[in-house]
């Protein structure tokens, strides 16, 4: 055994001096930093919600998370109003052709980007360009024959066949027609520069934490008159700063509400609104803005045949669903929403919540189920309210005789797997915020893609009708159709219009107005 | 010394390039296709096969290994496919606030734990032995998420004395940032104080039984002394084993307590990069928990060679 | 049968006898007891449980939902007006049952590469060297990782923490291996002409079984802790099977209001994991005291 030596022992008080030395120094460096709170702030909105975006490429962005960010950074021609209906938001002025194939946008002047530059019709044709290279939407331009730029602040589209509804495709708040810098065009998809021409820009985005909008200065307000309006009009940054917080857990996002480290959330369960309704400086708001389905898979083989989905849909009692989600929900058949333009009353709604087993299980051997044969159910924990909705489902079926098996994924893979019909599944559940407001337009890419419809004649010719149809009248004879056509051959069956809870802070924001979606303008903080 | 670090790392070189390969081979394992997630719901299968060429996604997977490994020699870890940032980037952002819990987790486990061990094998068989062991037995038997929420309930929601979630970086404030971090850092060494203390205890009886002691206390030497400065300072090596391996684990392994107060560390991005196939960052993570794991091997020799000066690495 | 003489170590009579002996000396263990007493409750519920209780786990009733214990619920019910003792009796079953599972699945694999690179020295620097790399991964990402590539499964979630144990495991049969190679008696059996797989059998796995035995206890505790982890995470079991782990993930978001949900598993897999922590402290200190290491 070698005892320590001298060298050794003196080697030894080195390292440990060194050590200590190093310990020091971080710990006043720690203290010299100035101290500042992430709580109160006067000049910041803290807003927390369960997740941040995915992606600020506006043409490729599709979830409210992504998009309650985008649409306070880019704006595009046109934007919706309040009800939903399409409004020029860059564009001073619309021109559209009698025969509804050429739309002519005169730009607003004096319009300028994040980085300084004004923005002209140049930069509004490369973005369509991009647009129509990479957004998962890029089909609604297929009838684009050209795009033409007569001077900088005129902007021409030629469509090949006439599209009456072609300024409400333009508004579409899913993939939104926004305007980049020209600089952008060849940016591959979800690698864009976040520069948009909106009343806030981004300043700081830390995956997982938190993103931080930050007013910009340059905004050119639309002073054409118009009053602030959904998402167009008169808009104002009346603070410096808004912090989207990322808070996975319902616990912890309610106690950033309660102790103030958050003045608005979102996300509430149902079940947990008593605790913040207690507080009088408090509020909790409800929105029923969106729409649950089933989406059955119609090229998986248990759900391809319409009698198998039909026995399906028969077997499903929305009561129980409704009440397992922890969401505000409200019992409607339609797959529009009461006062829209397309709103069709009780016409379809011998579809909705039959509730009959029996019948069900009856429906079923004679669409040739085998007991034992597991219809696949596929989910996600990402969103309760769709893994709630699936496992009532299970349920559901299991009592008409029906076997099912429920797989838990990522929501991205869920979704991937929605649009791609890969990866082995019959049915799985989602929710659409925009498409019922925003009517059939909206709706085509979903109702055939998530279902799969392949070779539906009924359902082709009903959107032909719809499209080529300069009269209102028309168009909603088609839209009856086409619902009709969805329902009853089950490539979705409705849950229910669901919405979401949100809580805020009365004090702190004492005017803040609901709308599907959450804005940050015109918001005054106390 | 200087020999010994460079001898440790020589011998790291083919360790990591087992993990390189594993990882490699541990996402080729995972089915769906980066492609599609990344070309964003309703993509045509043009814009896909695109992607694909983009990423060398359609090449032999021979080819795949190759190019990252050559990448890898080069210092290139690539870019994640889904964040746009490179993966270098991306783990320098989340590393402070991993590095920053492991560290306040580690500060409340080594005293505690090591207090508790040594309390326990001093007063071997008495009541004090029994509650310090049940106490740490308790830390190791109760599922970190379920105290964490039931803390975050107690704490955060009923009392309100801390943030229920979030991060504060280190350069907004001392205060601030312990505050944040001191909840989620308490729920995570409960665990590992229950794992220290009862490895301390044990390498702590061993010495205890051995003839040196007995000899100390035959010489009269005061108790503390015997206790701490002949015993304890045997058992150093390996309770200094055990913390080397606590520390790696808190760097990679407190996914749970991330996620519970949302603290965007390098567990939960690891997590999001396997659940959408974000091939490079998970390859590129699991690369650096592999660095970081030789890092403090060698760290810890180093220490045992300071603490225990017989110890040589000839 | 050369070596027939040498095999004192597996002969019948003596094994039978020595099994004895260690049982009277573990339940003099007082940690051994008590662990063992808790072991022994929670098999009996899972096993015995789901034969007694009349409540399908997975009905729903819409109707009592959020309901607190009572005699009818005696753990209350879910959001779904499921009965909260029902699933806990199941997810017993099935927490449990993974538990048992990784350990035995990572003992196996454990045993398989620990022999093979402490008995063949050809490739035991290979072997270890996987292992190390191994090792490096935080058993949770292991875990993560595994489980995304095999899909949403119970077996998954198995065969992914037996995974991340499997190293921990070879290091220690490994060590075993080392060092019973090395002893008189293997060395005389070996000159003897006795083949490497006999010799395996016959000395090298009996003479590991002590510290595996110990190891494995801490694997099915750390796996029922991990099952739960996944689960939080939304990787566990798939629903609507009830485990310990996903009851307590439904239930998480209610802590507050319906605390009854995420109490009771909660309790279930402290127990669980303390008393196979106890049962892996009386082991070691019976079978094999110079154990330190159980990581």
């Amino acid at each position: 055994m070698i005892t320590a030596t001298a060298s050794q022992k003196s080697k030894k008080s080195r390292y440990l001096s060194i050590l200590m030395g190093i310990t020091a120094l971080v710990g006043v460096s720690a203290l010299a930093a100035p101290a500042q709170s992430q709580g109160k702030n006067a000049e910041t909105i803290i807003y927390g919600n369960t997740a941040g975006p995915g992606t600020l490429d506006p043409f490729v962005g599709s979830s409210t998370v992504d998009l309650e960010v985008m649409h306070h950074i880019f704006e595009g021609l046109v934007g919706m109003d309040a009800n939903y209906a399409a409004k020029p938001m860059l564009a001073s002025k619309i021109d559209v052709a009698p025969d509804g194939k050429t739309f002519t946008f005169q730009l607003r002047k004096g319009v300028k980007f994040h980085n300084g530059k004004e923005m002209t019709a140049a930069d509004v044709q490369a973005s369509f360009e991009r647009y129509r290279k990479l957004s998962p939407n890029a089909s609604v331009l297929a009838d684009v024959t050209e795009y033409s730029t007569p001077d900088p602040y005129t902007f021409i589209i030629k469509l090949s066949k006439t599209n009456a509804v072609f300024l409400d495709v333009l508004k579409s708040p899913v993939y939104p027609f926004v305007v980049l810098p020209a600089e952008q065009k060849d940016k591959p998809a979800r690698e864009v520069d976040i520069i948009g021409t909106g009343p806030y820009k981004l300043a700081e985005w830390r995956k997982d934490s938190h993103l931080t909008l930050e007013k910009f200065d340059d905004y050119a307000v639309d002073t054409t008159g118009k009053p602030a309006d959904g998402l167009v009009g008169k808009k104002e940054a009346l603070v410096r700063n808004v912090r989207y917080r990322f808070m996975p857990e319902a616990n912890s996002r309610i106690a950033a509400l309660q102790t103030g480290e958050a003045d608005i959330i979102a996300n509430v369960p149902r079940d947990l609104v008593a605790r913040i309704e207690g507080r009088p400086d408090l509020e909790v708001r409800r929105l029923l803005a969106c729409q649950q389905y089933f989406i059955v898979n119609t090229q998986q083989p248990g759900t391809d045949t319409p009698e198998m989905r039909q026995a399906i849909r028969t077997a499903i009692g929305v009561d129980d669903i409704m009440a397992a989600i922890s969401r505000p929900t409200k019992r409607s058949h339609a797959m529009t929403i009461p006062g829209g333009e397309y709103y069709n009353g009780d016409l379809n709604n011998q579809y909705y919540d039959q509730k009959n087993p029996k019948l069900a299980g009856e429906l079923a051997r004679k669409a040739g189920y085998k007991p034992g044969q597991k219809i696949q159910l596929m989910t996600t924990a990402t969103y309760p309210e769709f893994r709630d909705a699936i496992l009532v489902l299970s349920e559901q079926l299991k009592e008409a005789g029906i076997d099912s098996e429920v797989h838990v994924i990522d929501w991205a893979t869920n979704a991937a797997n929605m649009q791609s019909g890969g990866g082995n599944w019959n049915i799985s559940s989602t929710q659409f915020c925009s498409n019922p407001n925003l009517g059939p337009q909206q709706w085509k890419f979903m109702v055939y893609n998530f279902p799969h419809v392949k070779n539906d004649g009924t359902l082709d010719a009903a959107y032909d009708k719809f499209y080529t149809s300069q009269d209102l009248a028309d168009r909603k004879t088609a839209w009856n159709q086409i619902e009709k056509q969805v329902l009853d051959q089950a490539y979705m069956i409705k849950i229910a219009d669901t919405g979401l809870i949100q809580a805020l802070n009365k004090k702190r924001l004492p005017s803040f107005d609901d709308y599907y979606i959450n804005r940050f303008w015109n918001v005054p903080l106390k | 010394m200087l020999r010994l670090i460079t001898f440790r790392l020589a011998h790291a070189v083919p360790i990591l390039l087992i993990i390189a390969v594993l990882a490699f081979l541990l996402m080729q394992l995972l089915p769906g296709d980066p492609a599609v997630l990344m070309a964003g719901e309703g993509a045509t299968p043009q814009a896909i096969q695109e992607i694909r060429q983009r990423l060398n996604l359609d090449q032999p997977l021979v080819r795949q290994l190759g190019t990252w490994l050559l990448h890898l020699a080069q210092g290139d870890l690539g870019s994640s496919l889904q964040l746009n940032q490179t993966v270098v980037s991306a783990v320098a952002e989340r590393l402070p606030v991993s590095l920053s819990l492991a560290a306040i987790s580690l500060l409340i486990t080594v005293p505690a734990g090591i207090m508790l061990g040594v309390v326990a094998a001093y007063a071997r068989d008495s009541w004090l032995d029994a509650v310090a062991m049940a106490v740490a037995l308790i830390g190791v038997s109760v599922p970190t998420f379920w105290i964490a929420i039931l803390s975050v309930i107690l704490f955060s929601v009923t009392l309100g004395w801390l943030p229920s979630a979030g991060y504060v970086p280190l350069s907004e404030g001392f205060v601030p940032w312990l505050l944040a971090l001191i909840q989620p850092a308490i729920v995570l060494a409960l665990f590992q104080i229950g794992f220290l203390a009862r490895m301390t205890r044990s390498a702590m009886l061993d010495v205890l039984d051995q003839d040196f002691i007995r000899t100390a206390r035959a010489k009269g030497v005061v108790e503390s002394v015997v206790l701490w400065k002949h015993a304890f300072r045997n058992t150093l090596i390996a309770v200094l084993t055990v913390v080397g391996y606590i520390f790696s684990l808190l760097i990679g392994g407190s996914v749970i307590v991330e996620q519970v107060f949302a603290l965007p560390g390098v567990g939960r991005l690891v997590v999001q990069a396997v659940l959408t196939r974000d091939y490079p960052l998970v390859q590129g993570t699991l690369l650096l928990f592999g660095f970081i794991f030789v890092l403090i091997n060698i760290a810890t020799d180093i220490l045992y060679l300071i603490v225990d000066p017989r110890v040589r690495y000839d | 049968m050369t070596d027939a003489a040498l095999d004192f170590a597996t002969d019948p009579p003596t094994w039978r006898h020595r099994a004895w002996k260690m049982a009277i000396r573990l339940f003099r263990h007082r940690s051994f007891r008590i662990g063992f007493g808790i072991t022994l409750l929670l098999v009996v519920v899972a096993t015995f449980g789901p034969l007694l209780v009349k409540t399908d786990p997975t009905a729903m009733q819409m109707r009592f939902r959020f309901r607190p214990p009572s005699e009818r619920f005696l753990m209350g019910t879910d959001g779904f007006g499921r009965d909260v003792f029902s699933r806990f009796i199941y997810g017993a079953q099935l927490s449990l049952w993974i538990g048992l599972w990784v350990a035995v699945l990572s003992g196996i694999a454990g045993t398989f590469f620990g022999v093979l690179s402490g008995y063949v020295r050809a490739i035991d620097s290979l072997v270890m060297r996987v292992m190390d790399a191994l090792l490096a991964f935080p058993p949770i990402l292991l875990a993560i990782g595994v489980n995304a590539a095999l899909g949403p499964q119970v077996h998954s979630v198995i065969i992914a923490l037996s995974v991340s144990y499997i190293p921990r495991t070879a290091r220690i049969v490994r060590a075993s291996a080392l060092v019973v190679r090395e002893l008189d008696y293997v060395q005389a059996a070996k000159i003897s002409g006795a083949s490497g797989l006999r010799i395996v059998w016959r000395h090298i796995l009996p003479n590991s079984i002590g510290p595996l035995l110990v190891q494995l206890t801490f694997v099915f505790a750390y796996a029922i802790l991990a099952e739960a982890a996944l689960s939080f995470l939304g990787i566990g079991p798939p629903p609507p099977t009830p485990s310990w782990g996903n009851i307590i993930a439904e239930g998480r978001d209610y802590a507050v209001e319906a605390w009854w949900i995420m109490l009771f598993p909660g309790i279930g897999i402290s127990l669980a994991a303390l008393g196979m922590n106890l049962l892996g402290d009386g082991l070691r200190d019976v079978l094999d005291p110079r154990l330190k290491i159980e990581g």
